[in-house]
């Protein structure tokens, strides 16, 4: 520090003259260099960091790294290069008020103060100097690695790189891989991992008995080919990206047509979609027509319960951005980019402007439905022009078998109302605002789902429409819930609760709609719920009024000629004949039928992929409070990692999502190529080459076989190995005749399935055990446990009734129930219709299946990129007691009967064979046949569905 | 206590992430010893057992009563004489004041009148008067804050530390640190209110990215643990003899594979299964209680739902009694109308909290009077919570209190926490805290601290983030310590 002491400027004279330096400026005007590494870095580590650096940023300041310390903090830029005196860092040093002073406890020396002083005003120069993002493994670009020479050449397999690798490994380690398993070990093991089901004891018979050299291989292209690929490996990214089918929190209701983005993952997987185009159709699939593809982006949890509070509403919009940048971050790059909230990331080069940079990316994307374009869009279009068409024409029939209203009758000619609907016919009246009020109810608030007021004439069209220039108002609406009940929901064209009206008073309200323009009207219908789901609500007494101003009503119809009201009454109007009461019954079940058809063709439109509009601004919030708003910020990548990429400041909502993704797939980026191999890995192993596959940060586990994950890496976006396909016809890919194209997840799960490293037994030996007793090393294949749904499918499979069904909305585990607080009761009692692939189970956020959700299944709340395994008792009674299992134990004994006849010993055959693709032990038969013969089928078909052997895989 | 890192190292479960996070935060001097995280060493083959704490704890178990729906603390146990003074006037500043629900109306004084209880003469309200008649066993926090003024979000952070879904919840945090001392028990039972689950369902007692072996296992007196029992349709001699098979098909296929601890731990739960079915069946038979017992807690009242919590408080004790680690007790459940179904108070508080109180009052002051004169209360620690509060005023326009995380009051008992004491206060009308303000977290990192654990270093590394029951935040609430 000596050449600094001598350094010294006339703009610091003040610092001086506030007494805290010990020797006198010296008066030379020649600012002599100033070494940022060797004299200033030191001084800021020493003195500054430990608050304002990767662990705390006091006042929102970071001093470790240039970005951030030219940017300042939050009163603030700290250093204006070339400007000392306007610099804050300056200021707070010689601050001469001990509360304002930098650092607090001891004062820097003058020449300390000096030191910065020069340095700031040479232009506070700061050298690139290693820092984390040249440092960290993962930060640097993918270089593809030479392939390790083999010291100990398997001739039994052919040559394949991912072996030398693993092998050279192994062997600095005094192991070595084990031989190949036998077949019926290997099909087992293939089947379950690739496609999430077991092998028929025929298939297993075939690949055993099968001569050919290739025989293994037209297995795995086999499987690789089935859709149920697709399904299997569907159910690992689901898990990471956090997808569940209701909305989390409080009320927790359904999103009935988030499935769209289920089926979208498992097309895309069996269609070996590139990879790439994979990532860009998750963050930008309207600009690249995949709309479904964007269920990604709202997969997660979202609070509808709405407050006046500005507060509330601020934190909820905060923290639904928060997991579309968490879950980004995580699932595409490996990195927890939501830990930049309200700070600097504490271990990976992420600032806090990055996450506003992210933030305001997403600042478009609200949670909701949208129309999604498919191919099938104009079918359905017209389908549902045919089916409203009949409609129409069904409900006037329906319509001329009810009685007229008569609002002066004192006889009650009508029937008493119901919840479902209520028809409310009159003489043509011409009419500008109808209005309905409640003088009672059956409980609670007033109710209506939906009002209809209907033109006269041949081809009767609802009026009240909003859709058709009408207009609402009411006396009051129910507060809470506004996403199941609200005004608008009055005549908005949907049926049901979850789209109602509803009054802020018990038992009495009125509303009114305005209609576009005065017209002749004979019909009114109403209900509290078409759907039927709820009776309560209902309105008892009340009278419709009609009017052309505003100011003198006529009574139309009321509630006054209709029987009294009692529960469960019938619906059936009075005094029809038999012939138009059979006639009345006939209508009733095919309006709701086609009702039904237009919901669902209807449905089939939308999808849970999130509303897009114009971004909101987005603001860099101080230590990431909604409350606390700081400067705008643009939509940004990350600064310091990856390519380098610009996104203009007035970007569009999905020019900002599709710039984000081209960045994340550029092949030059050092992290998705690595992060998505590894969770390919991961799944066939049990466990990734990096064991934190959602972080591969410097707080994430460093990879077992950092080589292997470049080769793999590198080999997926410039693929050069030839695809070992034996019978396929993909065009070639640019690496060569046999090379498939870049991006292909199948290419790298062939070269993984096909190794000897893959291949190998998975018996243990004590030589492995003594030095990897976790198995990271491979010297055997890592037995496993399957997780809950391919357990599930396993047991329906043996008993004979999985239904391969693909696509499509879910079987529900749960009984229905509408409470606006949903209530998830399990289901006891099972059919065809929950005998399909668990993957297609309506996936609650939350709430796990009474059977399997024991069985570590992620819940959704977060991302759950690894499950965890656990063994409980629970699981033991779960699979011993419970009624589903029960039953299939039952359905795989009826099964088997129907497969081995009546003979015991052949019986026990057939279920061996089944469940474990393989013959019994004579001590096995034995045993068996007596239980079977003391007890029935079905006892030994229970045991074996809790068996060990049943559960995992070798 | 462990301290160095070879202790660490052995002790945490290993894996290289937290291998890797230690070394670098031990190379960049981040972490003092006293905060470097500690992860439970936990067996695959029996992740139950019982460990050590960190330090020596005061309690060995926790009762955690949650009352779903926000109990009103000024009609309870938060007792403002200024309110009662300024009933009909407005909160100052309240004009502009938006809540939950939205405006404000004027202060109302408590709907119940507080009177001195026990010897320690602390204001408890006339709404629970056998639960009063405990204050002197009661350590009360007034001046506690919620993050969020949402039920669900705020059920979620009393229940997790996190208002936001799918983080593990703190029963789930204390098996999962201290595993259990009962091995035919689940090591944390979740007893909803006979009324329904409460408001955010099993997130209460999940135990999100931790070990699915570490959830709250949800059973009530009147419901027992789901597929418990062996099916009717079964006999006792085909199950028993079904099970002997399955046990011979188990062993003969480990016999080849005897390396894998997997094998036999799953060997190992069917064998606790069996004892399971025997010991949940005798904790959640009540028929031997003594009359007087059953009296006491009321478990005949006719109306059901006060019956059904009644039994459900004895259930409590009973699974106490036999070292279940955790037990988290519910009264009010999800919204079914509002007020209907919990203490959600907004319209017509009077009448909907006469409701409540009267099924809350007397079974959880029998279980608080029997777990003192059983001794359990010597080394349990109960703690009674709610969500948030409610605003000293009225709505505008009705006769009820809307949200209020600015301040409320909850309070703990037994094991390792003062009698008879009142931490932090709240200002004059009820509505902010203003002395010895104290968090969510703060009241996690207490309860963990009164079981020997330190809430700084018990964690669990799950997505790029050493998590902690209590986040970044926290501090133990000396005052409230014995």
């Amino acid at each position: 520090m000596h050449r600094i002491a001598f350094v010294a400027l006339p703009l610091l004279s003040w610092a001086v003259a506030s007494g805290l330096g010990n020797e006198p400026p010296k008066g030379s005007t020649t600012p002599a260099a100033v070494d940022f590494a060797r004299d200033v870095q030191p001084l800021l580590a020493k003195h500054c960091v430990s608050c304002h650096g990767p662990d705390k940023q006091k006042g929102g300041l970071r001093l470790d790294r240039s970005a951030d310390a030219l940017t300042g903090g939050d009163t603030g830029k700290a250093v204006v290069p070339g400007k000392p005196a306007d610099s804050l860092l300056l200021k707070k040093i010689t601050s001469k008020d001990a509360k304002e002073r930098m650092p607090p406890r001891d004062p820097l020396s003058a020449a300390q103060i000096r030191t910065l002083s020069a340095w700031i005003e040479a232009g506070a120069k700061w050298p690139a100097t290693e820092t984390i993002a040249d440092k960290h493994w993962s930060f640097q670009p993918v270089k593809r690695p030479p392939i390790p020479v083999s010291r100990e050449p398997k001739a039994s397999v052919a040559p394949n790189p991912i072996d030398a690798f693993i092998v050279a490994k192994l062997s600095d380690n005094g192991l070595s891989l084990l031989p190949e398993s036998d077949r019926r070990t290997l099909i087992r093991r293939l089947k379950f991992d690739l496609l999430g089901l077991p092998p028929t004891p025929e298939e297993v018979d075939a690949f055993v008995n099968a001569k050919d050299a290739n025989a293994y291989e037209k297995l795995v292209d086999k499987y690789l080919a089935s859709p149920h690929y697709g399904e299997r490996w569907a159910r690992h990214w689901l898990d990471a990206v956090r997808f569940a089918e209701s909305n989390g929190f409080e009320t927790n209701q359904p999103r009935p047509n988030a499935y769209h983005y289920r089926d979208y993952v498992i097309k895309s997987l069996n269609l070996d979609k590139p990879f790439d185009q994979f990532v860009r159709e998750q963050l930008a699939g309207d600009t690249l027509g995949a709309d479904a593809a964007t269920g990604f982006l709202v997969g997660g949890a979202w609070d509808e319960v709405k407050s006046p509070d500005i507060t509330l509403t601020l934190n909820q919009r905060a923290d639904e951005l928060h997991d579309m940048i968490g879950t980004t971050g995580s699932t595409f790059l490996g990195l927890t980019v939501a830990c930049a909230r309200c700070h600097a990331h504490k271990f990976d080069p992420i600032s806090q402007l990055d996450y506003y940079g992210f933030k305001a990316v997403f600042a478009g994307v609200r949670h909701g439905e949208r129309l999604v374009r498919t191919d099938a869009g104009i079918a359905i279009a017209k389908e549902a022009e045919r089916l409203r068409e009949q409609l129409s024409e069904l409900e006037g029939k329906f319509t001329a078998l009810e009685p007229h209203a008569d609002p002066v009758a004192t006889e009650t000619r009508r029937t008493a109302v119901n919840p479902r609907l209520n028809t409310e016919r009159f003489k043509p009246v011409k009419a500008k605002f109808v209005r309905f009020v409640v003088f009672e109810s059956s409980s609670a608030e007033p109710c209506i789902d939906e009002l209809e007021v209907f033109a006269s004439g041949p081809k009767p069209v609802n009026v009240a429409l909003a859709s058709s220039g009408a207009k609402a108002v009411s006396s009051g609406n129910f507060p809470n819930a506004p996403s199941l009940h609200s005004l608008a929901f009055l005549h908005d064209g949907k049926y049901g609760n979850g789209r109602s009206w509803i009054s802020n008073k018990p038992g009495r309200g009125w509303v009114q709609i305005e209609l576009a323009e005065p017209t002749l009207i004979d019909r009114i219908v109403w209900g509290r719920d078409r759907e039927g789901k709820y009776l309560d609500r209902l309105p008892t007494r009340y009278r419709i009024d009609v009017s052309t101003d505003r100011e003198s009503w006529s009574v139309i119809a009321s509630s006054d000629d209709r029987t009294p009201f009692a529960e469960g009454a019938s619906a059936i109007p009075n005094g029809l004949t038999v012939a138009e009461r059979a006639a009345w019954l006939k209508l009733t079940k095919q309006i709701a039928d086609l009702r039904k058809q237009l919901t669902d063709v209807a449905r089939g439109q939308m999808a849970y992929a999130g509303k897009l509009m114009a971004p909101e601004a987005t603001y860099r919030l101080h230590r990431g409070d909604a409350t606390q708003k700081k400067e705008v910020v643009a939509p940004g990548v990350l600064s310091e990692l990856g390519p380098k990429l610009h996104i203009p400041e007035n970007a569009t909502d999905p020019d900002r999502r599709a710039a984000l993704a081209k960045w994340i797939t550029s092949p030059a980026h050092p992290l998705t190529a690595r992060v998505i191999v590894n969770r390919l890995w991961q799944h066939h192993f049990g466990t990734g080459i990096v064991d934190t596959p959602s972080d591969f940060g410097k707080n994430g586990a460093r990879p077992s076989h950092p080589e292997l994950l470049d080769w793999l890496a590198s080999e997926l976006v410039v693929p050069a190995n030839p695809d070992r396909k034996v019978g396929g016809n993909a065009p070639p890919g640019p690496g060569g005749p046999d090379t498939p194209q870049p991006w292909s997840l199948k290419h790298i799960h062939r070269l993984i399935v096909t190794s000897a490293t893959y291949r190998q037994s998975s018996a243990a030996n004590a030589a492995g055990l003594a030095k990897d007793a976790q198995s990271r090393l491979l010297w055997r294949y890592p037995p496993r446990r399957v997780e809950a749904e391919p357990l599930r499918d396993a047991v329906l499979f043996v008993s004979g009734k999985l239904d391969l069904k693909m696509g499509g909305p879910g079987f529900d585990l749960f009984e229905p129930n509408g409470n606006y607080v949903k209530v998830y009761t399990p289901k006891k009692q099972f059919g065809p219709t929950e005998f399909r692939r668990m993957i297609y189970q309506f996936k609650p956020r939350m709430q796990l299946d009474d059977t399997f959700g024991a069985f570590d299944c992620p819940d959704a709340g977060q991302i759950a990129p690894k499950r965890n395994v656990s063994t409980t008792p629970l699981q033991a009674l779960n699979l011993l007691n419970s009624t589903f299992m029960l039953q299939q134990a039952g359905h795989f004994a009826e099964r088997v009967e129907k497969d081995a006849g009546a003979d015991i010993g052949a019986q026990v055959k057939r279920v061996f064979a089944l469940a474990f693709q393989r013959a019994p032990s004579n001590k096995e038969l034995a045993a068996a046949t007596k239980l079977v013969k003391d007890h029935g089928l079905a006892a030994l078909c229970r045991a074996v569905l809790n068996a060990n052997e049943f559960v995992f895989v070798d | 206590m462990l301290t160095s890192r070879r202790d660490f190292l052995a002790y945490a479960s290993t894996g290289l992430g937290g291998i890797a996070l230690t070394a670098l935060l031990a190379e960049q001097g981040l972490l003092a010893n006293d905060k470097i995280p500690l992860r439970p060493d936990i067996r695959p083959d029996s992740p139950l057992i019982a460990r050590k704490p960190h330090f020596a704890p005061k309690a060995k178990r926790v009762l955690a009563v949650f009352c779903s729906g926000a109990v009103s603390h000024v009609d309870t146990f938060d007792h403002k004489p200024e309110l009662v003074k300024r009933d009909g006037q407005p909160l100052p500043g309240g004009e502009k004041l938006v809540t939950f629900q939205g405006a404000q109306g004027n202060l109302v004084k408590p709907l119940w009148a507080f009177k001195p209880r026990g010897q320690s003469g602390k204001m408890v309200s006339d709404l629970l008067p056998n639960l009063a008649t405990l204050a002197d066993e009661m350590c009360f926090v007034h001046s506690m804050t919620a993050k969020s003024n949402t039920h669900g979000p705020g059920e979620n952070q009393m229940s997790t530390g996190f208002t936001l879904d799918g983080f593990p919840s703190t029963g789930a945090w204390v098996s999962y640190a201290l595993g259990s001392e009962n091995r035919d028990l689940p090591a944390f039972v979740a007893i909803p209110d006979p009324r329904g689950v409460p408001q955010v369902g099993p997130n209460n007692w999940g135990s999100a990215f931790l070990p699915g072996v570490f959830q709250g296992t949800p059973f009530t007196a009147d419901k027992p643990l789901a597929n418990l029992n062996r099916p009717a349709s079964i006999s006792e001699k085909t199950d028993a003899d079904t099970r002997d098979f399955l046990k011979f098909l188990n062993d003969d296929h480990a016999k080849t594979r005897a390396s894998d601890s997997q094998l036999s731990a799953r060997i190992a739960s069917y064998e606790m299964a069996a004892k399971m079915q025997l010991r949940a069946a005798e904790v959640a038979d009540l028929s031997k209680e003594p009359r007087a017992i059953h009296d006491a807690y009321g478990t005949g009242d006719k109306d059901k739902w006060k019956s059904g919590f009644a039994r459900n408080c004895l259930l409590a004790r009973r699974l106490l009694e036999r070292d279940v680690r955790f037990v988290q007790l519910f009264n009010g459940s999800y919204a079914m109308g509002e007020g209907v179904g919990n203490w959600d108070g907004h319209k017509t508080l009077k009448s909907q909290y006469e409701t409540h109180a009267a099924i809350l009052d007397r079974p959880l002051a029998a279980l608080l009077t029997d777990l003192k004169r059983t001794g359990l209360l010597k080394d349990t620690l109960v703690v009674w919570v709610t969500e948030f509060g409610r605003m000293p005023t009225f709505q505008k326009g009705a006769s009820g209190r809307d949200h209020n995380p600015k301040g409320f009051t909850v309070w703990l008992a037994g094991a390792g926490v003062k009698r008879a004491h009142s931490y932090g206060a709240t200002d004059e009308f009820g509505y902010q805290a203003a002395e010895k303000i104290a968090t969510i977290y703060d009241l996690h990192a207490t309860i963990l601290h009164i079981l020997g654990l330190n809430h700084e270093r018990l964690s669990f590394y799950h997505n790029g983030i050493e998590r902690r029951l209590t986040d970044v935040h926290g501090e133990v609430l000396e005052g409230v310590l014995a």
